[in-house]
């Protein structure tokens, strides 16, 4: 097939497989398939299992437990298209498991030095760095609570709510205030960081 | 100087999206697991029967109610077979086995990068000495040569 010109491809080649599909080929022995689930859905499990507190080799343990779950399960999951919600559910039964069984718990806070130095707006790019640092260094001060949910609602690909419902217990119509509750917080750790960080011998800026 | 002003302008929508990233790039998934996971593939078993974990003592206990915690216990099951298995972690991590109904049958041990095999007595007892951390699985081979692998699990 010739793709010097990428409009030619035909649009079933530019679509994602279905879940279903990449099950069935993994189950069949094609690694390849078994890769493409993998990117898929890796960050989704490394959130979910984050949100436990667990050391970082934990958390690797963990994640391995759940896709080693997975291999020996292609061919059982009954509904592919909601394989996110079980490995999430997975993640957290895992995760879980891990912390009743050992208490490896660690507080967990985040370096955040990363700079991405081949992006083309150098200038760009630092100050939207400044900006996401601040909101990881007032997520790093939250209660455990409000960390596990905002992470369940920054996943990707994103969870539906009844799937997080699920996750944390709660009814799903709950979901929705404390959001917006958690959030609420978040901007006031960051308030006070800044007006921290600008002293108490300056004035208001203008 | 920057502030929260470029925050207070943004919806939570919008500030769940830059939390979404922010976290992301502090806690990314270690290439490590993805390499691991990813040739974890190659680690599937067919034509065995699969053995799903049923009861962890880890998971019963109640809070604060914490008994013996040196030893856990996890039992597996599959149509016709239980796999019951203590982890005793005194000196050294060991895996002291029993398989309901008791008989003679070939265990292996499997984890990450290796695996190890030995026989149940005609009593369905067994033993691993010096098992890795990480995940685990047991793969038994009993009766007419059926094969039954459980379920991976963090022991």
């Amino acid at each position: 097939m010739d793709y010097a010109d990428d409009n030619a491809l035909p649009s079933v080649l530019m679509a994602e497989r279905p879940n279903g599909d990449l099950l069935a080929a993994a189950a069949d022995g094609d690694s390849q398939a078994w890769s493409e689930i993998v990117d898929r859905y890796e960050r989704l499990v490394w959130s979910v299992v984050r949100g436990y507190r667990l050391d970082e080799a934990a958390s690797s343990d963990v994640s391995q437990t759940v896709w080693l779950r997975l291999v020996e399960n292609c061919d059982r999951i009954r509904d592919p298209e909601r394989l996110p919600g079980w490995l999430a559910t997975t993640a957290r039964n895992e995760a879980l498991r891990l912390v009743r069984a050992n208490k490896r718990t660690i507080p967990s806070e985040f370096e955040f030095d990363l700079v991405d130095e081949s992006l083309p707006d150098l200038d760009a790019s630092l100050i939207k760095e400044e900006r996401l640092r601040r909101l990881v260094e007032a997520f790093n001060e939250m209660g455990d609570d409000c960390q596990k949910l905002l992470r369940l609602l920054t996943t990707d690909p994103p969870l539906e709510y009844d799937a997080i419902a699920e996750l944390i217990e709660r009814p799903k119509g709950s979901i929705g205030p404390t959001r917006a509750r958690c959030i609420e917080k978040l901007r006031r750790i960051m308030e006070r960081h800044d007006s921290a960080s600008r002293g108490p011998h300056e004035g208001p800026s203008r | 100087m920057t502030n929260t002003a470029d925050f207070e302008g943004m919806s939570d929508d919008e500030l769940l999206v830059e939390l979404g990233e922010a976290l992301r790039l502090a806690d990314p998934v270690p290439s490590l697991v993805t390499e691991l996971v990813k040739a974890g593939h190659g680690l599937r078993t067919i034509d065995t029967e699969y053995a799903e974990l049923v009861f962890d003592s880890a998971m019963e206990e109640l809070v604060g109610v914490r008994s013996d915690s040196s030893t856990r216990e996890v039992t597996f099951r599959a149509p016709g077979i239980e796999i019951e298995v203590a982890v005793v972690a005194d000196d050294r991590r060991r895996i002291v086995g029993q398989l309901v109904p008791p008989q003679q049958a070939t265990l292996v041990l499997q984890y990450r990068d290796g695996s190890h095999e030995v026989e149940s007595d005609s009593l369905g007892r067994f033993v691993f000495d010096e098992v890795p951390t990480g995940p685990i699985s047991l793969r038994c081979i009993h009766g007419d040569n059926q094969v039954v692998q459980t379920d991976w699990v963090i022991v």
